[in-house]
């Protein structure tokens, strides 16, 4: 991870500017009647604060809920840190700013608060959106950078949970291939063939019911796990998955290209890696 | 004496095969920074620059470094050929069959697949591509491996309009990214093997591919002839020629003298090529060995004399250090795979 210089200057450069405030209107204590153990629990809270405003800023794209969750962060860092200066510094008590900057602790978790609030919003959102990506359990790793979609490992876990199962209900797995995908690269640039996978991605994805799980198997190659289809019930599915894609027209940079698939289906029995290479021995064959 | 080129001297122009590999990892979201670490290319690829096979090798580790997928190595192999070396891939996709794509890309291995030498055998009705190391490449040889079998399947399949019944043998166990072997590869698939091999009925090779024309590949390899040869990598023409001279007990000083360079310095260059004169050797004693256990099912005692071995007992034993296994499990698990070329030639015959 990379970290941007902005933030880290601004998480930074707040506590040190605080420390300048309170040394130039109080008067340092000696350190005979410094409460470590106040400091150490309150430079921890601050110093931890700033950790993870860090990370937040880092780790999220700009925007309304990143911003509250920063912010909440920043504002408990330095209601915590002015607190543990406190411990080191006497000020007057009665100096109104040295009361609002404690005052921003419970400020900072207010607004920490109001911003989970709309993350959980927005993870909810993306949930939506990642459906039909993923199944049962979520796994932030197995992604395929081109199409966005579960890899072959995600593939064989969520084949081994099925197995796993009392097998009261069926299950269908079905490939797909591009028909003369190579030819596709070879003739159009493989920028073009990655777009083509992305608009078969799509089409597909747009075609599945609620409870199918989408994953790009290798190359050209698309898998869909069917739970709760019978293997005819599948074959109809997959056979109505190829004739969506056949009639989508997608455009190139250099006019229209033809995208047809095929399929081949087989109910998971056995082994993930058994099933997986003899479907694809048929698919070749076909 | 024998021409050769070390992996340290500049020899591959940059705008083929390090361009392609550059240009792929950028088309990943890559920084050249990092494409190009530790390779000292850092002012970029210049067009008109030599590469040394050291920094080609180099980039590629950290391609399939920073891009962290399995499919890199397939992806890039699918871009190396023909590649856009003028004469020698014009004369690759004018061949008119499979033998004549063969015998150019083993004939031109130095300027088509710089860093791994083709090596095609025939016996019976099986013909065998295997991929022997130009340069060296201990860290990453898995995975150029995968991209040099890629190019030559997919060159075939977009040559012929079909694919081909290759089926593929690996020096190595069996990887978890399996999925791309059978996508981009296919699923006749071995691993555990001795060598990296690719095999294919034989009948395949005189098969006439769909745009084939004798006149224009006769003058594709006429242009291509005409050109300045390309020296091999140091160890592809050092297997070569302790293929050749695999009885006659090869010795470094002999070696070194017929390579032109003293056996110190020879010792050197094997060194920076992260091999030894002796294991280069038993390496493609191991290949002969396997060649007399499978084709000519010798047994330990004629394999043993044709090595120039004192006895069977010394030749097991040898073999055993070589390869881990004794001859025995060896040729147990050929007559398991019996099948396999059995059934290989069946299809022949029907094909």
């Amino acid at each position: 991870m990379t970290l941007a210089i902005r933030p880290l200057v601004l998480v930074a450069g707040l506590p040190c500017s605080l420390v300048l405030l309170f040394a130039l209107a109080g008067t340092i204590l000696p350190p005979a009647q410094w409460n470590w153990m106040d400091i150490a629990s309150e430079g921890g809270t601050a110093l931890l604060a700033a950790v993870w405003c860090l990370i937040v800023l880092n780790s999220r794209p700009d925007g309304r809920v990143t911003r509250l969750l920063a912010g909440g962060l920043a504002c408990i860092m330095l209601g915590s840190w002015a607190d543990c200066l406190d411990e080191a510094i006497e000020v007057d008590k009665a100096a109104l700013w040295d009361n609002a900057l404690e005052a921003l602790l419970p400020l900072g978790m207010l607004v920490l608060t109001v911003g989970l609030y709309y993350w959980r919003q927005e993870q909810a959102t993306l949930s939506e959106h990642m459906r039909k990506r993923e199944r049962l359990f979520r796994n932030h790793r197995p992604f395929d950078r081109i199409t966005q979609l579960a890899d072959a490992a995600y593939l064989r876990e969520q084949l081994r949970l099925e197995s796993r199962r009392d097998g009261s209900q069926d299950c269908v797995l079905a490939l797909f291939d591009i028909d003369g995908f190579h030819r596709i690269n070879r003739e159009h640039g493989p920028a073009e063939g990655d777009r083509v996978l992305q608009a078969v991605a799509h089409m597909l994805l747009l075609n599945l019911r609620n409870e199918d799980l989408l994953c790009r198997y290798a190359g050209d190659r698309f898998a869909v796990l069917m739970p709760g289809l019978g293997v005819d019930e599948a074959a109809d599915a997959a056979a109505h998955l190829c004739c969506m894609v056949s009639t989508m027209r997608y455009h190139g940079a250099r006019g229209q290209v033809r995208i047809t698939l095929r399929h081949g289906c087989a109910p998971t029995q056995g082994a993930p890696d058994a099933l997986l290479a003899d479907l694809c021995r048929r698919m070749d064959a076909a | 004496m024998i021409d050769w080129q070390p992996s340290g001297e500049p020899s591959i122009p940059a705008r083929q095969q390090p361009a392609l590999a550059l240009e792929y990892g950028r088309s990943r979201d890559a920084v050249d920074a990092e494409l190009l670490r530790d390779t000292g290319l850092v002012a970029g690829l210049a067009p008109d620059v030599l590469v040394s096979p050291a920094q080609y090798l180099q980039q590629l580790s950290n391609t399939f470094r920073a891009l962290g997928s399995p499919d890199t190595s397939f992806m890039l192999g699918q871009l190396l050929l023909p590649g856009h070396d003028g004469a020698a891939s014009h004369a690759l996709v004018q061949a008119p069959n499979l033998r004549v794509l063969l015998e150019t890309l083993c004939r031109y291995h130095a300027r088509l697949t710089p860093l791994l030498r083709p090596r095609v055998e025939r016996w019976g009705e099986v013909a065998l591509v295997y991929w022997v190391d130009a340069y060296g490449a201990p860290g990453i040889r898995p995975a150029l491996v995968e991209m040099h079998m890629t190019a030559l399947v997919g060159l075939c399949r977009w040559l012929g309009g079909e694919r081909l019944p290759w089926r593929f043998c690996f020096n190595r166990t069996a990887p978890r990214h399996i999925e791309q072997h059978h996508v981009h590869l296919g699923t006749e698939l071995r691993f555990g093997c001795q060598l990296d091999a690719m095999l294919i009925p034989a009948s395949w090779l005189d098969r006439p591919w769909p745009r084939a024309s004798e006149l224009a590949s006769r003058l594709a390899q006429q242009a291509l002839a005409a050109e300045p040869p390309r020296a091999p990598g140091l160890l592809a023409a050092l297997y070569d020629y302790l293929l050749a001279q695999v009885r006659a007990a090869p010795t470094l000083e002999r070696t070194a003298s017929d390579f032109g360079v003293s056996p110190a310095t020879f010792k050197r260059q094997l060194l920076r090529h992260h091999t030894h004169f002796q294991a280069e050797l038993d390496q493609v004693r191991t290949h002969v060995a396997l060649w007399l256990i499978q084709v000519e099912r010798a047994d330990n005692e004629e394999v043993a004399r044709y090595l120039g071995f004192h006895d069977a007992a010394n030749f097991r034993r040898s073999f055993k250090r070589w390869t881990g296994l004794t001859p025995g499990p060896i040729r147990k698990a050929m007559e398991g795979e019996s099948g396999w070329f059995g059934e290989l030639k069946g299809r022949a015959a029907g094909g």
